[in-house]
């Protein structure tokens, strides 16, 4: 079987854009791409933001396979490309053909890190996910273990079992199970990072200097002005 | 057991019971993690066919035969997960699912059948009778227009079936067979989502045959065996149980 090259949205044609961050848990990018939101939308510009795991036609099967522990690697992968499936054709293409800044946070590079540290085959994800084009530009945010871990523990009491990667049974202990398997995807998204020239962003700066970069790059890899709402006057 | 014996036409109620050699398995391409094929000695028997074949009354009285031969049979089939069934009809239920999204759901059904009830049932020396398999999954994703490398790609996980019976009638004894059954037609037994004519019968019978001719396409490339299905329900589950018990020996 071939393998088709992927081509961003730009490429294919598309007047919008896509823009995907990426990062393990705890990074601190939602942060980020919620500011990133609001710098675009306050300029009055086409923007949409697109969150992992939300569709819902599919959210409650992935709740409660999770709860319940139903989930073993190869359906835990092909629940998330059912979810991103769904949110890419009902909102995602026709919001790009539309000429919208479609801001996401988490995009296929999460499932290839994910699935793939669960002992799902690389070149079988891959391909399911190759009907998605390629963002137009995507940030890493990393960070430290110690920082994520931390920066979770400050926003609630406890680690979910998986992103601790509890079912993979690599520790009994809760903090040293999310080090191990937050580390391997650490090892899984620095890999991609040159192949798909992800931009990477130092995510243990102040948020403020984060987000300076980021919109910079941002400004500097596209036109803003050309997707400004068309209000009526 | 492994002498080779002809399947005998008649049967008396006995008390021996054969036991079938054990078959090993294999992927048609990825393997899942953790599973030995090896290990996997019951038989997987597929059944395929439209809507109106006469698929679930055949498994139904081959499961009663096996199990008066003495075999411990599991039956599964589309959309019966615990983890996906749910959702995923009340998804086709609200006409809103696009076709990769349906064709992932679907394969998710399908991988959490095969992870929890096929594999676990071949380990333990099953006769495993699916109602329907990754092939009708393929034929209505190719029909819909996905590409046939990339809906192979996806279903690589599933394991090859010891044999796959499709059951064939026309379309136009389908739609007799149907009527008979529901006097309704499903949007999606229609194709409705392809947009071929607005007229539901039409759409129906157009349907029917795009999947009839993927099928022939799938039948020659997988190597199925063709059951003509036009006939009284008894003659067809006796040819049935003498191609299963091929499969058995």
């Amino acid at each position: 079987m071939k393998n088709k090259p992927e081509k961003t949205f730009a490429q294919l044609g598309y007047p919008g854009r896509l823009i995907a961050v990426e990062g393990i848990d705890g990074s601190g990018k939602s942060t980020q791409v919620y500011l990133l939101k609001r710098w675009l939308e306050l300029q009055g510009l086409k923007v949409f933001f697109s969150e992992w795991n939300s569709s819902e036609l599919v959210k409650s099967a992935t709740r409660r396979g999770k709860e319940e522990r139903l989930l073993t690697p190869t359906t835990f992968s092909l629940i998330h490309a059912t979810d991103f499936a769904d949110r890419y054709e009902r909102q995602l293409v026709p919001l790009l053909k539309a000429g919208y800044i479609v801001l996401c946070d988490r995009y296929k590079f999460t499932a290839f890190a994910r699935d793939t540290v669960r002992g799902c085959s690389p070149d079988w994800v891959r391909r399911i996910y190759s009907f998605a084009a390629l963002p137009d530009l995507t940030f890493f945010f990393k960070a430290p273990l110690d920082v994520s871990l931390n920066r979770i523990l400050q926003g609630r009491p406890q680690l979910k079992y998986h992103e601790a990667g509890m079912d993979l049974g690599l520790s009994s202990d809760l903090e040293e199970s999310f080090k191990v398997f937050q580390g391997r995807l650490l090892k899984a998204y620095s890999a991609m990072k040159s192949e798909f020239g992800m931009v990477q962003i130092n995510a243990n700066q102040p948020i403020e200097k984060q987000q300076e970069t980021v919109r910079q790059r941002l400004g500097n890899a596209i036109e803003l002005a050309q997707f400004e709402l068309d209000q009526p006057t | 057991m492994t002498a080779r014996r002809k399947p005998t036409g008649k049967r008396k109620a006995t008390s021996r019971v054969k036991s079938p050699r054990p078959l090993t398995k294999r992927f048609l391409g990825h393997a899942l993690p953790g599973v030995r094929p090896s290990e996997l000695t019951g038989r997987l028997i597929v059944i395929e066919g439209a809507d109106g074949s006469g698929r679930s009354t055949q498994i139904r009285r081959l499961v009663d035969w096996l199990e008066a031969s003495g075999h411990a049979t599991t039956q599964v089939g589309l959309k019966r997960s615990n983890l996906a069934s749910e959702e995923l009809e009340s998804a086709k239920n609200g006409n809103i699912l696009n076709r990769t999204t349906m064709s992932l759901f679907y394969a998710t059904d399908f991988a959490d059948q095969l992870e929890n009830i096929i594999i676990p049932s071949l380990r333990a020396g099953f006769i495993v009778l699916a109602d329907r398999y990754i092939y009708t999954l393929m034929a209505r994703d190719m029909v819909r227009g996905l590409d046939s490398d990339w809906v192979k790609s996806l279903y690589s996980i599933a394991l090859k079936p010891d044999a796959v019976f499709y059951l064939k009638l026309p379309p136009e004894k389908l739609i007799q067979r149907n009527f008979m059954k529901n006097h309704t037609l499903d949007y999606w037994e229609s194709g409705m989502d392809l947009g071929l004519s607005l007229d539901m019968f039409d759409s129906f019978v157009q349907y029917q045959q795009l999947m009839a001719d993927k099928f022939d396409e799938l039948r020659k490339a997988w190597g199925f065996t063709t059951i003509d299905a036009d006939r009284s329900m008894s003659e067809l589950n006796l040819e049935l149980r003498s191609n299963v018990e091929r499969v058995l020996a």
